[in-house]
């Protein structure tokens, strides 16, 4: 238990390894948060069975005092569906009911033909295998296959989501991914001020990324694949050779 | 290790074949494979070794109806493979974020047959002159709880995940070697910790 606590106490990001358990109540670390009675557990972290809650991936821990939650960020490259994330996936096979699609998890996902925007049994998109879909999933369960849709269900409008047309894909780490996805995010901010381009960003690691040229394509996929484990300065010049050279 | 090295690649959770399907956990598979010829009757006791050490500590109900497929490919052996192997294994899964419950660390010793001491991390030079030879694995629950120096000797078997010797010795040997190989194992527990945090500050330099 010593080892979390020595973490906690120092600043910057708190580093957790499997095995490592979470402060009890009585250790006085939860005094910031409304000590609320029910603990919000995310991913890598497990009740055990002597009653604590020990780590069970390698990452950052985080807290959000709102509602008590705690998780842990970890990266790794295989996909694991969760629910309402947004993802991409490629059309492997098509029933009558569904579409198969390979979203890089360890199973593929179903993909209901009626779940688009406006579509009845008479009209219906129709996609070809090795579409590409930007999708949410609806239903994530580790004893089933995901299911996903492809409109938002509050509103049966498309909200994005739907079919991928042109571009190009490239498959990142989920941690390059999940900080893609944030707006402030550096690569693609510089990338921005010297090329236009379209991006989706999917939380199973796919990148997909639309621009005028072949070239600009190529220069997009390799900044954003070189800046995972660059500061912002060895960043801001990686982006800066790349687009001389160009 | 000294003069040893192993590659060690994970995959998983992935699709498994149907006939290793398990309907509530994920089929665990180890491929040990040595650096010239065929796989030979010593590298499947690996396997086997390594799977059953670690099938208990990897959370494979998470991941049920799928296969985690771990390679290890020896690249130069120089004594100690097999604690070498251990380590591999359990950084490579780190990395590749399987849950598991806590992580280990093994350490190979042996006592030497003219002077009776015991010698870490020997050379296959060192093999050759052992009067015994043991190989320990231990998790990190057992590093955070004995930190007050509880040496028990009961509570610090409880704590050993693997144990494998060969030659002949006594039982206080025995004792001595487990207690010699828990303290380096906290090293090893030590190394694991900063190699997963320099690779995340790596990645969250960004951030700041």
């Amino acid at each position: 238990m010593t080892s979390i606590t020595e973490d906690l106490s120092s600043s910057g990001p708190k580093i957790v390894l499997p095995g490592d358990i979470l402060p009890g109540p009585e250790s006085g670390l939860l005094d910031d948060a409304p000590t609320a009675p029910v603990i919000k557990l995310g991913p890598g972290l497990q009740p055990m069975d002597d009653d604590t809650i020990a780590a069970v991936k390698a990452g950052v821990l985080k807290h959000a005092a709102v509602g008590n939650r705690w998780w842990v960020e970890s990266n790794q490259r295989r996909y694991v569906a969760a629910t309402g994330e947004s993802i991409i996936g490629v059309v492997i096979g098509k029933s009558a009911d569904y579409y198969k699609l390979d979203i890089g998890a360890a199973q593929p996902a179903l993909l209901g033909v009626l779940s688009f925007e406006g579509a009845t049994k008479r009209n219906k998109p129709d996609h070809k295998v090795g579409a590409l879909l930007y999708c949410r999933v609806s239903m994530a369960n580790k004893d089933m296959e995901a299911e996903l849709e492809c409109f938002n269900p509050t509103t049966g409008k498309a909200d994005g989501y739907g079919e991928l047309k042109a571009g190009f894909v490239f498959k990142t780490s989920l941690g390059l991914a999940r900080r893609l996805l944030d707006p402030k995010t550096l690569v693609l901010r510089l990338l921005g001020q010297h090329v236009p381009f379209e991006t989706a960003v999917g939380m199973n690691g796919k990148v997909w990324i639309n621009s005028a040229k072949p070239a600009h394509t190529i220069l997009i996929c390799n900044a954003v694949k070189n800046s995972e484990f660059l500061g912002a300065e060895e960043c801001r010049s990686m982006v800066k050779s790349l687009v001389e050279k160009l | 290790m000294g003069g040893s090295s192993v590659l060690c690649s994970v995959v998983g959770p992935t699709e498994v074949k149907i006939r290793d399907e398990q309907l509530d956990k994920a089929t665990v598979e180890v491929v040990a494979r040595p650096l010239v010829g065929l796989p030979s009757v010593k590298d499947k006791a690996r396997e086997q070794n390594i799977r059953e050490t670690l099938e208990p500590i990897l959370l494979s109900g998470l991941h049920p109806r799928t296969l985690i497929q771990i390679v290890v490919q020896t690249m130069k052996d120089d004594g100690c493979i097999l604690s070498t192997a251990f380590n591999a294994t359990i950084l490579a899964l780190l990395d590749a974020g399987i849950p598991l419950k806590s992580i280990l660390g093994s350490v190979t010793c042996i006592i030497d047959a003219q002077s009776n001491e015991i010698l870490l991390d020997p050379t296959t030079e060192e093999l050759a002159q052992a009067k015994s030879t043991h190989v320990f694995v231990f998790d990190n629950k057992s590093s955070i709880a004995n930190n007050e120096d509880i040496m028990d000797q009961e509570e610090l078997l409880a704590n050993v995940l693997f144990s494998d010797s060969t030659g002949s010795f006594s039982e206080e040997e025995y004792f001595e070697c487990s207690r010699v190989c828990f303290k380096a194992a906290q090293a090893v527990h030590g190394f694991i910790r900063t190699a997963v945090e320099k690779k995340l500050q790596k990645e969250y330099q960004q951030q700041e």
